[in-house]
């Protein structure tokens, strides 16, 4: 058994000087919006992806919500931390993309990874890993989906979550919950494995 | 066993780390994310440029409306101007001014009497 994980503060992103960067941006500052960008382009696309699956159509979701939020940077309350302000664009950027259906399909998994097969004792293991994740992910409802993303991957609290997603902060939690349940069921046999060093 | 996950406890406030690391690693994108940055910048630039035109478009269309406007005011006020009387009699004017229709009741009266 592994004892309660802390969390993850590396995996949080610097807000310190958010707020003076949007300034410079909203002036006009272009160098300041690329700074943002390159500061939050990963978690976007981890969470535009968590929605859409496909990595193409979660780059082009991505990259219309970090437009969206610089034409919507006169909105952004200073006060407030950035990211979650994004990320709430990001994943209705993603949710829009997705109900217009103009996605591209995310390509098919293996058989024997969709039907949990043996586990993969070679090299790509981790590719594997990572595509039963992904099928394992889209099986989820899409705000469960993200809840975990969010909170598991991203570092961020329920309740920064339940502002993200416009949800009550124990919705979140729930949802968190019966996530990580879901996903440590359809990875059964890759948990009795141990996945640690995958 | 170590590194096995666990089952979660209900409404744990606490991140998975193995199940984050897990998820993390599935979502990458698998790139360094620079061409990505580029693209966006590329196109923030692109949008700064047609907003700019916005602008300017918009203006321009104020500015003829304005201009149309003033135009239609001003002729308004010329026309208005050119079919006023030229100047009204002041009340001396008309008191000194020899009575204009008197000629005219005399000749009526002497046509009455005439008759």
């Amino acid at each position: 058994m592994t004892e309660p994980q802390p969390p993850r503060d590396a995996a949080r992103i610097a807000q310190q000087d958010e707020p003076a960067l949007v300034a410079r941006v909203v002036a006009g500052d272009r160098a300041a919006f690329g700074v943002l960008v390159e500061r939050y382009a990963a978690v976007a696309r981890r969470v535009a992806r968590a929605v859409l699956g496909n990595p193409e159509d979660a780059d082009d979701a991505a990259q219309d919500a970090m437009l969206s939020a610089l034409l919507k940077l006169d909105q952004y309350d200073p006060r407030r931390p950035f990211g979650p302000w994004l990320l709430r664009i990001v994943a209705n950027a993603a949710t829009d993309r997705r109900r217009r259906r103009t996605v591209r399909r995310a390509e098919p998994l293996d058989v024997g990874l969709t039907a949990g097969g043996p586990r993969p004792d070679t090299t790509v293991e981790r590719r594997a890993l990572g595509e039963r994740l992904r099928q394992a992910l889209a099986e989820l409802p899409e705000r469960r989906r993200l809840a975990v993303v969010l909170f598991d991957v991203e570092g961020y609290s329920h309740a920064e979550i339940a502002g993200m997603l416009g949800l009550p902060e124990g919705t979140v939690r729930s949802e968190v919950f019966h996530a990580r349940r879901r996903l440590r069921a359809l990875l059964g046999d890759w948990k009795e494995e141990g996945w640690k060093d995958r | 066993m170590e590194g096995q996950m666990k089952e979660p406890l209900p409404f744990d406030h606490r991140p998975d780390a193995l199940l984050g690391d897990a998820l993390r690693r599935a979502l990458e994108p698998g790139d360094d994310g620079a061409a990505f940055v580029a693209r966006v910048l590329a196109r923030a630039e692109e949008l700064r440029a047609v907003s700019w035109h916005a602008v300017l478009a918009r203006w321009a269309r104020a500015g003829v409306a304005a201009a149309v406007l003033v135009a239609l005011a001003a002729g308004y006020l010329v026309g208005r101007a050119a079919a006023a009387p030229a100047t009204r009699p002041t009340v001396a004017d008309v008191l000194m001014s020899p009575p204009a229709r008197g000629a005219e009741v005399e000749v009526v009266l002497a046509s009455v009497i005439g008759n």
